[in-house]
């Protein structure tokens, strides 16, 4: 087993594992902890695999960025008042049911089908590279990436503004 | 970059163009009637723009999406559908609380995910065209936001087409890791190559892309958010989802199986029959019972889908003949069908219980004859487009040999006559006595013109269906 493989399944297993946490906890802010170490092991995958771009940007928005907003937002809307409890038994039949088939498809996948043996080269995509392919091949799904963010973001500013008139209604009948 | 891909773009373009226009002008100075002007003059460019670009070579831009006729037509027909939507929502917004411009912004967005849609070569631009649609969506349908229907329709699609979303990735991801490309032309010469010995690898992650097809075009068993969402929906939306978001899905499911043969691939086959098949049966089964005259539309679209997918999975020379055809007439009688119902409904409250319907023929005699002919062709009588497409989707399927599934098809149409001549009934009942009539407001200019236009297109592509059917017949060489 190479330094190499080694690492690998090394960020495998923490991936795995801290993700598992953060589906299985009660708390929210312990699940939001939990997957920011999932990101962080995602990232280091996709630096070995030769993307350290990737790697930053992973680390950057999704860890740094997404997560710290998911937390304020926890911390501001107060949702930690129940009880940590497990999930009832009505949601975890089929939960563990689809589990089950996804990991005996999974297995099946993984040991009864022949595939491509050949493992992919390494390669280094460094960010110059990796920039000039997107914008010389990819232009168009920049330009309609871009607009998918502007739709989330007046999907985002018309349904927030509800909250604002609402409390302003609520304040004008309860001064 | 060359100037020819902006050529084949121009529809594309045109719409993004509306959409900044939009956005600013809302930005500087807010005002209803001028959104409604520069929406409605952006979606005719851009249809403008199909017409005079619609006619060339195919052309391949980026590895992303291929501007040919096929995704021509459906980009002219999700525009039609888009304008139709503004124009009926130009009343029903009219009175709404609080600021209604973004829904023409939302729309012109909607619409242009579904183009990129409709003209997908490409896993990225699959995902990326579906993911903006249905981020429009859910704000569209959650947009009367001081209706609590309203609201939980769009929380419940937006839950729903997350999940739907996340099978659809990992079957990519599958998909990517055996095929090594996300090109659909690639994947199709793969699937063609590997004939019955399909590695479980694709085999899983078609089925996995199948379920986020399955998702948006509501076929059993992925059909539980359709009664809901229709029915909680601004009646507006619900047209738009019922017409342009499906048959941006009809378009992607030409681009990924229509060229795979059917019979080398009998997995894929039984998979989308069995779909079909129980989309037929529950679709109908579950609108026998309803009291909701939007739910009865929204249970009879499931099973719409289902006769579609006859027609798509006859594999014979018609089959996506027969499968265009289909689609454009259900979005004639569905815009029809939901422009009825929005023109009567208020801001407050959308026209849906029986009740409301009863005696409409005695208040608003032209009104009830529209929406009559919109019912008859979801049944599929004849003189109507409704019927035309059923007849060609049977005739595709006999030429397939798909006995058991037209056999359905018919055993289920008939019974769905039974729900749609309810409604019928009750439109020329006497109106109910104590009963406080709505306001007799006469419909307004832009609802009526919708109205128009689909029941002329209705009757005229039900009686004398040639041209468009040549039309057809030119896109699907």
């Amino acid at each position: 087993m190479t330094l190499y493989s080694l690492l690998f399944y090394l960020l495998a297993i923490i991936i795995l594992a801290s993700t598992v946490m953060a589906v299985t906890r009660r708390n929210l802010v312990h699940a939001i902890i939990y997957l920011v170490v999932s990101f962080f092991g995602s990232a280091m995958l996709f630096y070995l695999l030769g993307a350290p771009f990737l790697a930053a940007i992973e680390v950057i928005i999704y860890a740094g960025a997404i997560m710290i907003l998911f937390l304020f937002i926890v911390m501001m809307i107060d949702v930690d008042r129940h009880k940590e409890r497990l999930f009832p038994i009505r949601q975890c039949l089929p939960a563990i049911i689809f589990g089950l088939v996804y990991a005996a498809v999974g297995l099946m996948v993984t040991f009864g089908h022949s595939g491509s043996k050949a493992s992919m080269p390494i390669a280094v995509a460094t960010p110059n590279a990796f920039g000039r392919f997107v914008f010389e091949h990819h232009w168009l799904a920049v330009e309609i990436v871009s607009l998918l963010l502007l739709v989330a973001l007046i999907g985002a500013l018309y349904l927030g503004r509800l909250k604002i008139e609402k409390s302003a209604a609520a304040g004008k009948e309860t001064p | 970059m060359q100037t020819a891909d902006f050529t084949a773009l121009t529809p594309l373009l045109l719409l993004a163009a509306a959409i900044a226009a939009v956005m600013l002008q809302i930005a500087l100075k807010r005002s209803h009637i001028l959104t409604i002007v520069l929406t409605l003059a952006g979606l005719i460019a851009a249809m403008l723009g199909v017409l005079a670009v619609g006619d060339m070579p195919a052309r391949q831009v980026t590895p992303l999406v291929t501007m040919d006729r096929l995704a021509f037509f459906f980009i002219g027909l999700i525009l039609t559908a888009t304008a139709a939507t503004a124009l009926l929502g130009c009343r029903y917004w009219e009175h709404a609380v609080g600021q209604c411009e973004e829904y023409y912004l939302l729309l012109l967005v909607a619409a242009l995910g579904a183009c990129v849609l409709a003209a997908a070569h490409h896993f990225a631009a699959f995902f990326i065209g579906l993911e903006i649609l249905s981020i429009s969506l859910f704000t569209l349908m959650a947009f009367a936001r001081r209706r609590m229907a309203s609201v939980e329709a769009g929380l419940k699609y937006l839950v729903l087409a997350g999940i739907s979303s996340a099978f659809l990735l990992f079957g990519i991801a599958l998909i990517y890791a055996d095929v090594g490309s996300l090109a659909f032309p690639i994947w199709t010469a793969r699937l063609q190559a590997a004939g019955e010995t399909v590695s479980p690898l694709l085999l899983i992650g078609m089925g996995m892309t199948v379920i986020g097809v399955g998702f948006k075009l509501a076929l059993v068993p992925f059909h539980m958010w359709t009664a809901d969402i229709y029915q909680g929906a601004p009646a507006p939306t619900t047209a738009f989802v019922a017409t342009v978001s499906k048959s941006a899905m009809v378009a992607l499911l030409l681009r990924l199986f229509a060229p795979v043969d059917f019979t080398a691939e009998p997995a894929l086959f039984w998979t989308l029959a069995i779909l079909a098949f129980a989309s037929m049966i529950v679709g109908n089964i579950l609108a026998l019972r309803q009291d909701s005259v939007k739910r009865i539309l929204a249970y009879s679209s499931i099973a719409h889908m289902g006769y579609l997918l006859v027609a798509f999975l006859s594999g014979g020379p018609a089959a996506i003949a027969a499968t265009v055809f289909y689609i454009t007439a259900y979005t004639i009688t569905v815009l029809g069908a939901f422009g009825v119902v929005t023109v009567l409904s208020r801001t407050d409250a959308d026209a849906d219980s029986m009740s409301d319907f009863q005696g409409l023929f005695f208040s608003h005699p032209w009104l009830a004859g529209v929406f009559m002919a919109m019912l008859l062709s979801l049944a599929g009588i004849p003189l109507t487009a409704g019927f035309i497409g059923k007849f060609y989707a049977i005739t595709a399927g006999a030429q397939g040999g798909i006995w058991w599934l037209i056999i359905t098809l018919v055993l289920t149409s008939a019974a769905s006559l039974f729900y749609y001549l309810r409604i019928v009934v009750a439109m020329f009942s006497p109106p109910l006595e104590n009963k406080t009539q709505p306001p007799a407001a006469g419909i307004s200019y832009s609802g009526g013109l919708v109205l128009t236009v689909m029941t002329v297109l209705l009757i005229w592509v039900g009686s004398a269906p040639g041209p468009l059917i040549d039309l057809i017949g030119r896109i699907t060489q």
